[in-house]
């Protein structure tokens, strides 16, 4: 038994415990969402996606740890990882959050540094190239840190989407559309497979009295 | 095997029981757990886990709190401070074993 024997039981609690599609879901209908908003703010001319984004997180929290509650649970226990895990994972939110923060900034307000203006032109011009990247990258950094291999896929896939949308002319939404589309179904089906497999016991063995 | 018999005494017997051994490694990764969860995670009967966690218990590694949640009878499990001190140690010792054990002479 080594550290690395711990690491790997680490990752099978983390990866056990999110087995459930439950994530896929969520993170599929939010990006889903944007795109419907981006979608909505394009037909109806009304600033509708700062809305949808901005308000589906808030209501997700309390709808996932329900979720957890009513189907995990009861069917394969609760565990309650340390704060390495967690940590590592706030770690990578918090370097996006900030990365596309300064993304952001630069674009809005760096019109007049020249530097900045030769900056924001290449963002611009690359932009689905960027996104792409982006994509795989955080995808990639999360499957890593916590050993959910389908997240390279999801990576993998919001790459390929926006390096072909580089090259075709369709609008923004529809790539979001298409990507949350697919790991929102990858996350049903992952749920009933998990159902199938955790069928709930009657009363279900919560204690060993 | 190590040539030093004392390096030998000093592993946990309690910890290095091969069931134990992997609830310890089990509730070492996690902060807490439920019996369901260990139950699912190490594939063992419910009768054989309770037996193994009380022997733990007993020896103050594995903290177990009893509860009802929503009317149905709920087991939380944690190590223990000492738990997590003895687990590390065990860790320790056996390394240095194995870190003692002579090459395999080329036949």
């Amino acid at each position: 038994m080594n550290n690395t024997n711990l690491k790997d039981i680490e990752k099978r609690t983390y990866i056990s415990y999110h087995q459930d599609g439950l994530l896929d879901i969520f993170i599929g209908t939010y990006i889903l969402l944007f795109g419907i908003g981006i979608l909505l703010q394009t037909i109806t001319d009304f600033s509708t996606w700062f809305v949808i984004p901005a308000i589906f997180p808030a209501l997700m929290v309390p709808i996932w740890m329900s979720a957890k509650k009513k189907i995990t649970i009861p069917r394969i226990g609760y565990v309650k990882m340390g704060n390495k895990g967690s940590n590592k994972i706030m770690a990578v939110f918090i370097g996006t959050a900030v990365a596309g923060l300064g993304m952001f900034m630069l674009v809005s307000f760096g019109s007049n540094l020249d530097w900045a203006v030769a900056i924001k032109d290449q963002i611009i011009s690359n932009s689905m190239i960027i996104i792409g990247i982006a994509g795989i990258t955080i995808c990639s950094i999360f499957a890593y840190s916590t050993g959910l291999k389908r997240l390279y896929a999801y990576g993998l896939i919001t790459f390929i989407i926006f390096i072909t949308g580089y090259f075709v002319s369709i609008p923004f939404a529809y790539f979001l559309l298409t990507i949350g589309t697919i790991i929102t179904i990858s996350g049903f089906i992952l749920l009933w497979q998990f159902i199938k497999k955790h069928p709930l016991i009657d009363g279900g063995i919560v204690s060993d009295k | 095997m190590t040539n030093d018999p004392a390096k030998l005494k000093k592993i946990n017997r309690l910890i290095h029981e091969p069931t134990r051994l992997t609830i310890m490694m089990q509730l070492y990764v996690v902060e807490s757990a439920d019996f369901l969860f260990l139950l699912n995670q190490l594939q063992m009967t419910p009768g054989n886990l309770s037996s193994h966690l009380s022997k733990l218990e007993e020896a103050g590694y594995v903290d177990i709190v009893k509860e009802f949640i929503e009317r149905k009878p709920h087991t939380a499990l944690q190590l223990t401070k000492k738990g997590r001190e003895a687990f590390k140690e065990y860790k320790k010792n056996l390394k240095q074993v194995f870190i003692d054990l002579p090459k395999t002479p080329k036949k």
